[in-house]
């Protein structure tokens, strides 16, 4: 690859998507195969001090194709993405994102607004799902330094982009996770009310979806937690994810199942 | 009809490298040096906004004395050159040497073919990892490239500076005595240069991916002992 220099009159200025275009290294966005692993459930909370979001880690087509995807990538400091749909077509996306964010900051020296991020992904998705069968859905999520608040950006299958103020869920088992959620969200919630309620709707999900992971005891294989806020982002231990499903396991072993009339 | 004159090579260079040694003699110089852990560079640069000092990658960072287009040129096509790479194949494939070899060409090319050579000279500063070694190239108008050991000096006053500095620091030192002694080789004995008007990068190793970072004043005046 040669040095890329453009004319003033053709330069793609900051943007890495019209440099990879440019270049003719764009990525291949068009219809998958069809039995390419797909992937399933995430879910984004905002609470007082940021977001908290919950990943399950299976892919499946046909049969489960990987137990340990991680679905949730930080973007960059701040920011989060999760991936549901095509799994080859997430995780290039989770790719480019990253390396758009950064290459933005590098080429302006300074950081991209956390609507300028959800903005910017919207063509992208577009591009793909408008000619594909499995399309790639994301999630961003990401604490704004400029507002102080977690914020929660949504697409739709045309690449719409749509800021939600309490909660958003995506995949194949976001129904359910959706109405635990309903149930459980206040605007008040506190980091580890925030983290037991994405637990749970996250484990409803996985009970009732097929595609959709639970927490593997026999593997010691739990689902992704990530917190944003004003620290940046971070992933809990697997140790501590895996306790919290302990208990809401042995919680649901008590009652036979069911929730038992509450979020518990 | 008008007339050409024939004029031999060797002015023809000559006056070429007149022109860009000019332009570049009316900017302030760089110093980049080795530290204990990392590499420092060193700008005097009165604008808060126009940097002399920038991050290309991971660990790689660089450096533009002379005119300020046309460095900044050369920083965005370094910017995209690395990000493609690591996009293609792997963020550990990307390499300061191969930059260092583009920045050269390109320099070269345009020293003997383009309409007049840039005025710029350039700086590539790689921080050593397990896979290769910390390196500091520097790039001439003409495009000879060379592959500077310790510390490297450019713009107008380089020669100077450089044996100021030379002799004020005979080896790796700490951070806050290559900056303080940086400091000094770019003003001189006649004057000191205020902190609002130095412009500090460094690369060093925290932990994370990205290793490079812009020194704020407070940061400065701290290592300076002016804090």
């Amino acid at each position: 690859m040669g040095l890329p220099l453009f004319r003033p009159t053709q330069d793609p200025g900051p943007s890495f998507l019209g440099l990879t275009e440019a270049l003719g290294v764009t990525p291949a966005w068009g219809p998958p195969a069809s039995d390419a692993p797909h992937a399933t459930t995430v879910i984004a909370v905002r609470y007082t001090q940021g977001v908290v979001m919950a990943g399950d880690r299976q892919a499946s087509g046909a049969y489960i194709a990987s137990r340990d995807v991680k679905k949730i990538g930080a973007a960059d400091r701040y920011t989060a993405l999760a991936i549901s749909g095509s799994a080859a077509r997430g995780i290039e996306l989770l790719k480019f994102a990253q390396l758009s964010f950064e290459h933005y900051e590098k080429m302006t020296d300074t950081a991209l607004s956390l609507e300028g991020k959800a903005n910017y992904l919207s063509p992208i998705i577009q591009r793909n799902n408008l000619s594909s069968p499995l399309p790639v859905l994301p999630l961003l999520a990401g604490y704004d330094p400029t507002q102080r608040v977690g914020r929660i950006f949504e697409y739709d299958g045309a690449g719409g982009c749509y800021e939600r103020n309490d909660f958003a869920t995506i995949g194949s088992g976001s129904p359910f996770a959706e109405g635990a959620l309903r149930l459980g969200f206040r605007a008040d919630l506190e980091l580890e009310a925030g983290l037991e309620l994405a637990a749970l709707a996250l484990y409803e999900a996985g009970d009732n979806d097929p595609s959709t992971g639970g927490p593997d005891f026999v593997r010691g294989i739990f689902p992704m937690m990530v917190v944003l806020d004003a620290a940046g982002f971070r992933e809990l231990a697997a140790d501590e994810v895996g306790e919290r499903f302990r208990r809401i396991n042995e919680r649901r072993a008590e009652s036979r199942g069911v929730a038992g009339g509450a979020l518990r | 009809m008008s007339n050409y004159f024939y004029v031999s090579p060797e002015q023809l260079i000559k006056d070429r490298a007149e022109f860009a040694q000019k332009g570049i003699a009316r900017g302030r110089s760089i110093v980049a040096s080795l530290y204990d852990v990392g590499v420092v560079m060193v700008a005097e640069n009165p604008s808060a906004s126009l940097n002399k000092v920038s991050e290309i990658y991971d660990r790689i960072a660089f450096a533009g004395a002379g005119k300020y287009n046309e460095y900044d040129r050369l920083r965005e096509a370094g910017v995209r050159w690395a990000d493609s790479m690591g996009f293609t194949y792997a963020r550990n494939d990307v390499d300061a040497r191969a930059l260092a070899n583009y920045y050269a060409q390109h320099l070269g090319d345009l020293f003997t073919e383009g309409q007049k050579p840039l005025e710029v000279e350039v700086l590539v500063a790689q921080l050593g990892s397990d896979l290769r070694p910390t390196k500091l190239f520097r790039i001439l108008y003409e495009g000879t490239i060379a592959d500077e050991p310790r510390f490297s000096v450019i713009g107008g006053d380089a020669e100077v500076i450089r044996e100021r500095f030379a002799q004020a620091v005979p080896e790796v030192v700490d951070l806050a005595t290559t900056l303080r002694q940086a400091v000094t080789a770019l003003a001189g004995p006649q004057r000191s240069i205020p902190i609002s008007d130095l412009e500090v990068g460094i690369l060093e190793d925290r932990g994370e991916r990205r290793t490079f970072t812009r020194l704020s004043a407070d940061r400065i005046a701290e290592l300076l002992g002016e804090g």
